[in-house]
């Protein structure tokens, strides 16, 4: 385990990863141990329509804004916010820390006057964080599966994991854009409040897109729109969706070891 | 053969901090002693030696090949210990070795272990849990445990304790003799005078001098204490060459000794000698001379150049 950085690097997120896996599942477990109460109440369903359409458009996961079926549901209560927002968090702070972390911590100089190149080292790092965002979306995939089947919900397995793997290829988009941070300039914190700050823009303007005729154009800006255009809960993925988020984790990939192989190392 | 050479070597990182025009070479199988005061850049030329930060100017070579395109290369031939050593404070000592060793693709770590025997270092306590000097011997473990041609080690010495400081010296020379090269920076000169064979004084950024200790050492003057039998005269030590009475006190008579020690002592033979002292030159006092550039040229090679270079 500890004979790469790849290795080391998945043995000391072991702990989080654990903490996050609890946080992902128990929240997961809750929300659906609640559908069965709220389904088939003609009441709810009618409260959650009439909310205003601003509202509707904060928290819809692609479609329409439903209640009353299993997809709807869990687009409302999981996939419009809670699930993405546990992924970005863990995942800008998993890409703001690979590099910039272990530099402020003054362990880089040493770790690079091994046999390893800075390109590779970025690379590793890179492989580190992929695993364990594709760790907790697997979490994520499997906590809905058992519970849903538990609790009676009917859905298939391939729209969940659609919207799994959505919601990891968006995480993922904003964690590149942390690690490319991170890796260009060594600061964690600055990586961490840009990236966060370009995951609120982004989830501002493609909520306030859906609303206001004028910017609807600019919607497909926003990774948040691939994430759900495609309604993965009713319809899966589509490529196009997927080849937009999918790109932007491959250009951040790949400019991080370039940029970071070109500057001077912090003391 | 040189083991690192550099040449015209800049870090300017504006405002007169940096590294200038640095000109050295490094010989296979030499202790080399970079030395100066802290600020003056000794961290600076050893982060452009590990290809951590990119020179402004010229050119550093190790083993002959350049420390950017060839670093894997030349950092698998290394091993370094940092001025400001951080470690990974959840892990043991043991998983640091372990991992360190991975990346090197070092299979048997019998002699990791035996070099931590002989540091006594319990490489079961987690790293958070040592002292700074017992970092320190990690620090020297993982630059030593691959026996490598080249140690670099910003100011090793600081924080360790007699014993262990022995145990470096041990390892120092152990490098050497088996051909390796070991390039070390400190600000304290007397750390390093017994293992270093040249010395490089860095000021402020530039090279002050490289000489050999050697060479140092007969610059310096030595001081001898004398008390006879009777007071001598006066002037019974003023034709000697190279000596200069500094105090006299009754039959005690203090001279300071630049030169061979012969004429001084057929001198002193002429008179009854109750007892003699001749102290070693101490470099510490050449190097404060040297930094107040006070060290007056005669026609001596390493004066010359001492004058030169200040």
């Amino acid at each position: 385990m500890l004979s790469s950085v790849l290795g080391r690097s998945l043995h000391e997120i072991r702990r989080s990863f654990g903490w996050w896996a609890l946080g992902i599942v128990g929240y997961v477990a809750l929300i659906v141990a609640v559908w069965p109460t709220v389904k088939g109440i003609p009441a709810i369903e009618k409260l959650h329509n009439s909310y205003p359409e601003a509202l509707k458009a904060f928290t819809s996961f692609g479609g329409s804004f439903e209640f009353g079926t299993p997809a709807g549901y869990l687009g409302a209560e999981l996939f419009s916010f809670i699930a993405p927002l546990l992924l970005l968090v863990a995942a800008i702070g998993a890409g703001a820390r690979s590099i910039a972390g272990e530099e402020e911590a003054g362990t880089l100089d040493l770790l690079l006057a091994n046999p390893i190149s800075r390109v590779r080292l970025a690379l590793e790092k890179l492989g580190a964080v992929a695993i364990e965002m594709l760790g907790l979306g697997i979490v994520l995939l499997a906590a809905l599966e058992v519970s849903a089947r538990v609790a009676g919900m009917r859905i298939g397995f391939d729209k969940l994991a659609a919207a799994s793997v959505s919601a990891v290829l968006l995480a993922l988009a904003f964690g590149a854009i942390a690690f490319l941070l991170g890796a260009s300039t060594g600061r964690r914190g600055r990586a961490i409040g840009i990236a966060s700050a370009l995951a609120v823009a982004a989830y501002l303007l493609n909520s306030l897109a859906s609303l206001i005729k004028e910017i609807e154009s600019l919607r497909p800006i926003s990774p948040f729109y691939h994430y759900a255009a495609s309604d993965p809960l009713h319809s899966g993925l589509q490529a196009g969706h997927v080849l937009v988020l999918a790109g932007i984790i491959l250009v951040a990939s790949a400019a991080s070891p370039l940029l970071f192989d070109r500057r001077d190392l912090a003391v | 053969m040189s083991v690192i050479a550099a040449e015209m070597l800049s870090k300017d990182y504006g405002s007169g901090h940096g590294v200038f025009e640095l000109d050295f070479e490094v010989r296979q199988g030499e202790v080399f002693a970079f030395l100066g005061p802290n600020g003056a850049g000794k961290t600076t030329t050893i982060r452009l030696m590990l290809d951590l930060i990119r020179p402004t100017g010229g050119r550093i070579e190790i083993f002959g090949l350049d420390v950017r395109a060839r670093a894997v290369e030349i950092h698998r031939r290394l091993g370094y210990v940092p001025g400001d050593l951080r470690l990974y404070e959840r892990m043991s000592g043991g998983e640091l070795i372990r991992h360190f060793a991975g990346l090197r693709a070092i299979g048997d770590l019998a002699p990791a272990r035996e070099i931590a025997q002989r540091l006594q270092l319990d490489l079961d306590r987690p790293i958070r849990a040592l002292s700074r000097g017992n970092r320190q011997k990690l620090g020297l473990l993982q630059a030593t445990m691959h026996s490598p041609d080249l140690l670099v080690l910003d100011e090793p010495t600081s924080g360790l304790d007699p014993l262990v400081q022995q145990v470096f010296h041990e390892l120092v020379r152990e490098t050497t003799a088996r051909g390796g090269t070991v390039f070390l920076s400190s600000h304290v000169l007397s750390e390093v005078q017994q293992i270093a064979d040249r010395v490089a004084l860095v000021r402020a950024g530039r090279l002050a001098l490289v000489e050999s200790v050697q060479a140092l050492r007969e610059l310096a003057s030595m001081r001898v204490e004398a008390s006879f039998a009777q007071p001598p005269p006066a002037d019974a030590f003023l034709r000697v060459p190279g000596v200069s009475e500094l105090e006299r006190h009754g039959q005690e008579v203090v001279f300071s000794l630049a030169g061979p020690v012969d004429p001084l002592i057929k001198a002193l033979a002429a008179h009854t000698v109750l007892a003699l002292d001749i102290h070693e030159a101490d470099l510490q006092d050449v190097f404060l001379d040297l930094y107040r550039g006070a060290v007056e040229g005669d026609g001596d090679d390493v004066r010359e150049s001492v004058a030169n270079a200040l």
